[in-house]
């Protein structure tokens, strides 16, 4: 069972946690968007085979959602990261 | 045919008591095989004690019924599989003998001795290599018969349905290294490991550790059995080793990520999580594949030495040995001391190839032996008689002319060895085919993770130790103890003489099994490649070769010879079927474990108990659905006043200067405006515009806000919004999980302001305590929230208090009413309640497609806010128009309730019925004393008042109207009173 490192709690069974999916975020003004480009945001993803930022949730533990870099094939976890708000 | 009697007085197989003998001779013990009685010793196997009682077949094969016997007796073929009890498919070769044990052959009919569908060889052309996708398939409507006809013949044990859970358990482990295989090498790996400090556990299949030196002769003449250290000398290490933990009976069954692996000793599933692996699984001993060689009788060598090193027990009295290594010498050897007639020695190879240390004995003591001869046909028809064999010519072709019958009662073939490596594969080994060894060995694992002994190819006990020391530090200095040496690499087995022939199979005109478990033979083979399941992948579904209880340890190797042969290809081009758990079959008990599931449970649990509820689970949650009659609950609220327990609702409070705008974001009406003291409505989408979740929210004070979430929903919630929190719109904003901390119940009936004010003094007048309000309280002495709000209809207190003090609260509460003649009441009459209102519960009336315009949900959704989730896809819902419309409904006939989730069908010109909606709640109302309900229906149907519809029941069309607004109090005045 893979082991994912929570950066508050530490290494644990990756039954701990929820996925969340590769890292999007919500359109800033989503009356902006043509339907097309909200479908896009719903729907589509990049599903690479290589190293994918994504979302954890550490559900049955601290509550922390982070980042966590994956690498989809070999599914090795390159780094885990709390998320930090950076304006853009 | 063998009588009770005789069964009981033949022993004759049963060997002078020696050395390293398993069996316990002061003790006699008795179990029935197949209704006949045999004496045992404890210490013997099933299959140990029916070969010393003289019984040769054990089973029935799985398609052909071929009479089957003793083949590896090490717990990896299916030929030994018996039922004991009500327990199908165990290997007789390793479970111990019991006092009293019924023990049953498995797939005969009518008896093990006398199998009728035997005669299915006889129509074998009706079941070729994927039969089951070929044949039985036309006239379709012949199939039941056909169906019930290969269930009776195919197949293995029974399974009893009516039998008790059985108990097993769980336990998880944590350690340093891991060493899987309890040989001479696994053994030095774990004393290597645990001498630097490390914390090893140590996985043995067999019940005591020792691997192939528990049954081996380790002789001074022989250079490859005479180790540096013997067995015992290696076990008193192991004894004195304070941190290895020994673990024998116990199969390691997979590794899975980040060196997690799932073993299994009985009916207790291990889960261990580990820094590192030694594989020490050793090999198996490869089959020969030649006419008949299934007959009981054909044995492995290392079979026919466990039988008589562990239980003292021979197979056989005259014996024929194929062989292609001095494995074979070594058990002509050990068989002819026991004072066994070896007929023959047949040993494929040049006199020259020969090194065996017996050789020169052997010869002298005349025995006769065969070089460059190999088995052409297993003589007999239920047991072995003979052995037909023939010589090989310059170009190692069988040349028939030679061809000569010897008589024995057991053929014992000694041909190579498949080394046991699927889980180093499973963590990502990799492997290379070795000409002049014929074995598939590794060459590569990956950080962390050893591979020693046979399993490796190495095969000399004193190469296994020093290999596995040199692992078994590796191992210790991976995770941090002592150091590292470098000269590991997967090479000492290469440099080993060749043990393993390449010549698996002799080409002849009977029947050839490659794989015992499902009957496959080598004609199959070549039949499913020629067909175009060439790929050594493809060849094994469609044949279903590996795929039986033996998981390939028998018959994958061979496969991967034929498979070459046929394709024209070499055997790294073949290349090899990837490795999956489970290495060797599990009960699905073991896999699930105890039956446990963990459910919550509120403070008034006690007390709904004492007062005869019927619990129900909803969600994690244990509830009262009733006490008794939730119809009459149902009235009691309507006509004085009842109290439900409400604590699993989702209580999340939300503090700061942030909170108005995310709940502006989560909700899909206006919350700006909501002023302290108010309570309001609101419902949540996800940004597809379904609905997630429905409750109130209110405005405690400046800053604090106190949101309910339906029960179900409340951890879904919470971790909803704490993703919004955390992933941008936290700023100002606390959010705390009160769902636990917090007990919750509604007290509801118009007699339910009268209940309260017996026990506050806080003015509970409609004026100064509207409808839609939030005030604190004390309530009983304890400091409650109280919000007045009226999901069932009546005016009615939701009364939030500590759940320390719940109790107390329900009490004073039900005690207040009794003069009014409170009941207390459950889901049931609650769901009846708030069905009267037309009130929807998200997740029974909507799905994972509802929308809160379709769901009659418009009036809580504020399409003019500048953005809330949901909001894009809303307004292109909204344009478009709803689908389907979420409605009431009310039936013809009034004392009929259609069940939940039953169809709404329209005729068709053709009069075929048409779905067009279909029922999510329905109820008998007790007030109205008529059926009422809730559907989804076309929009031309659900907005017209009163339009009728159709709903398919069971076997007949039922009449319904739809029904606009609330079934009862359609105003709501009595939630205003």
């Amino acid at each position: 069972m893979l082991l994912l490192t929570c950066p508050n709690c530490g290494d644990r069974n990756v039954s701990e946690f929820r996925f969340g999916g590769e890292l999007s975020s919500r359109p800033k003004d989503p009356s902006a968007l043509s339907d097309a480009e909200w479908a896009n945001y719903l729907y589509m993803r990049n599903n690479v085979m290589d190293a994918q930022t994504e979302w954890w949730h550490h559900n049955v533990g601290c509550g922390l959602w982070f980042l966590a870099e994956r690498h989809t094939r070999t599914n090795e976890v390159i780094k885990t990261y709390p998320y930090v708000k950076r304006e853009t | 045919m063998r009588t009770e009697q005789d069964a009981l007085t033949t022993t004759s197989n049963r060997l002078h008591p020696k050395q390293g003998e398993v069996i316990d001779r002061s003790t006699t013990i008795r179990f029935t095989f197949d209704g006949v009685e045999y004496t045992a010793h404890p210490g013997d196997t099933v299959a140990s004690a029916l070969t010393a009682a003289g019984v040769k077949v054990l089973s029935r094969s799985f398609k052909y019924h071929r009479p089957r016997g003793l083949l590896c007796c090490s717990g990896h073929c299916p030929n030994c599989l018996v039922q004991i009890g009500d327990e199908p498919n165990v290997r007789a070769c390793t479970r111990p003998v019991e006092p009293g044990m019924e023990v049953r052959a498995q797939n005969v009919w009518p008896s093990l001795n006398r199998d009728l569908l035997s005669l299915t060889q006889l129509g074998s052309r009706f079941m070729p290599v994927g039969f089951y996708y070929k044949t039985f398939i036309r006239p379709q409507k012949l199939w039941p018969l056909y169906e019930h006809t290969l269930r009776h013949a195919a197949g293995l044990g029974e399974v009893d349905i009516d039998t008790p859970l059985g108990e097993f358990d769980k336990q998880y482990l944590h350690t340093d290294v891991v060493i899987v295989g309890g040989g001479p090498a696994g053994i030095s790996a774990a004393l290597s490991a645990a001498e630097t400090g490390a914390q090893v556990l140590l996985f043995e299949e067999n019940p005591a550790l020792g691997g192939h030196l528990r049954f081996t002769v380790p002789l001074e003449s022989s250079s490859t059995t005479k180790a540096s250290k013997d067995l015992p000398e290696l076990l008193e290490a192991v004894d004195r080793q304070p941190n290895i933990t020994v673990f024998t009976d116990t199969s390691v069954l997979g590794w899975y990520q980040d060196n997690w692996l799932c073993a299994v000793k009985g009916a207790r599933l291990f889960k261990i999580r580990t820094k590192s692996v030694v594989v020490a699984t050793g090999a198996y001993e490869t089959p020969l594949i030649f006419d008949n060689n299934d007959l009981p009788g054909v044995m492995l060598g290392s079979a026919v030495q466990r039988l008589v090193h562990l239980f003292g027990v021979l197979p056989g009295g005259q014996v024929v040995i194929v062989t292609a290594n001095e494995d074979g010498w070594d058990v002509a050897a050990d068989l002819q001391s026991l004072g066994v007639n070896v007929a023959a020695i047949v040993d494929e190879r040049e006199p020259s190839a020969c090194a065996s240390p017996y050789r020169e004995g052997l010869t002298n003591a005349g025995v006769p032996v065969f070089y460059r001869h190999t088995i052409l046909e297993a003589l007999g028809s239920n047991e072995v008689r003979g052995a037909k064999i023939a010589r090989l010519d310059g170009q190692g072709e069988i040349s028939l002319a030679t061809a000569q019958s010897l008589q024995c009662d057991l053929i014992v073939t000694s041909m190579g060895w498949t080394p046991a490596t699927e889980l180093a594969y499973m963590a990502g080994g990799k492997s290379e085919y070795h000409e002049d060894r014929a074995e598939i060995l590794p060459v590569s694992t990956p950080p962390g993770i050893y591979v020693v002994g046979r399993a490796a190819g190495t095969h000399a006990v004193n190469s296994q130790i020093s290999e596995a020391q040199r692992a078994g530090s590796n191992a210790a200095a991976f995770v941090g103890f002592g150091e590292f040496d470098e000269s590991t690499a997967y090479s000492s087995g290469v440099l080993e003489p060749r043990r393993t022939s390449e010549r698996v199979c002799v080409p002849g005109k009977k029947k050839q099994f490659v794989c015992y478990c499902e009957d496959v033979t080598d004609e199959d083979v070549e039949t499913a490649i020629a067909e175009g399941y060439d790929s050594i992948e493809l060849l094994k579904r469609y044949s279903t070769i590996s795929m039986g209880p033996c998981q390939g340890a028998m018959c994958s190797m061979n496969t991967i010879h034929l498979c070459a042969r046929a394709n024209d290809w070499t055997v790294q081009e073949t290349g090899t079927t990837t490795a999956r758990p489970p290495t060797t079959p599990v009960t699905l008990g073991a896999l699930a474990g105890q039956n446990m599931e963990p459910v919550q449970t509120t403070p008034i649990h006690q007390w709904h108990l004492d007062h005869g509820a019927d619990m129900m689970v909803a969600g994690l949650w244990l509830r009262p659905n009733h006490y008794g009659d939730p119809a009459a609950e149902a009235t009691s609220v309507r006509e004085r006043v009842g109290l439900i327990d409400v604590s699993p609702l989702g209580k999340l409070q939300l503090t700061g200067p942030g909170v108005p705008e995310l709940l502006e974001r989560i909700y899909t009406n206006q919350w700006d405006n909501l002023r302290v003291g108010r309570v309001r409505y609101g419902v949540m989408c996800n940004d597809e515009g379904v609905v997630l979740n429905d409750g109130v929210c209110a405005h405690v004070n400046d800053e604090t806000w106190y949101m309910t979430t339906t029960s179900t929903g409340a951890t879904t919630i919470f971790e909803w919004l704490q993703w919004w929190l955390q992933s941008g719109w936290g700023e100002g904003i606390h959010l705390t999980d009160l769902t636990d901390t917090y007990s919750a119940f509604n007290l509801a009936g118009p007699q339910s302001r009268t209940v309260l004010e017996k026990l506050t003094e806080r003015n509970l007048a409609n004026k100064a305590f509207p409808y839609m309000r939030l005030r604190s309280a004390k309530i009983a002495g304890v400091s409650c929230r109280l919000l007045r709000i009226g999901f069932t209809g009546e005016l009615s207190y939701e009364v939030h208090c500590p759940s320390g003090y719940a109790l107390h609260v329900w009490e004073a509460l039900m005690d207040a009413g009794r003069e009014f003649d409170i009941a207390p009441f459950g889901v049931e009459a609650q769901r009846i309640l708030r069905l009267e209102k037309a009130h929807i519960i998200v997740g029974q009336d909507t799905d994972a497609m509802s929308d809160p315009l379709s769901a009659n949900m418009a009036w809580a959704v504020k399409l003019d806010k500048p953005d809330f989730l949901g909001k894009p896809s809303l307004m292109r819902i909204s344009a478009e128009g709803p689908k389907q419309l979420l409605v009431g409904f009310k039936m013809v006939e009034p004392n009929v309730v259609p069940d939940e989730g039953l169809q709404i069908v329209e005729s068709e010109a053709d009069g075929q019925l048409k779905i067009v909606g279909w029922i999510t709640s329905s109820r008998f109302s007790p007030t109205l004393e008529e059926a009422i309900g809730l559907c989804w229906l076309p929009p031309d149907i659900a907005s017209q008042n009163g339009a009728s519809f159709t709903i398919r029941m069971d076997g007949h069309l039922a009449e319904a109207r739809v029904h606009h607004g609330a079934f009862y109090d359609p105003d709501g005045e009595r939630l205003r009173m």
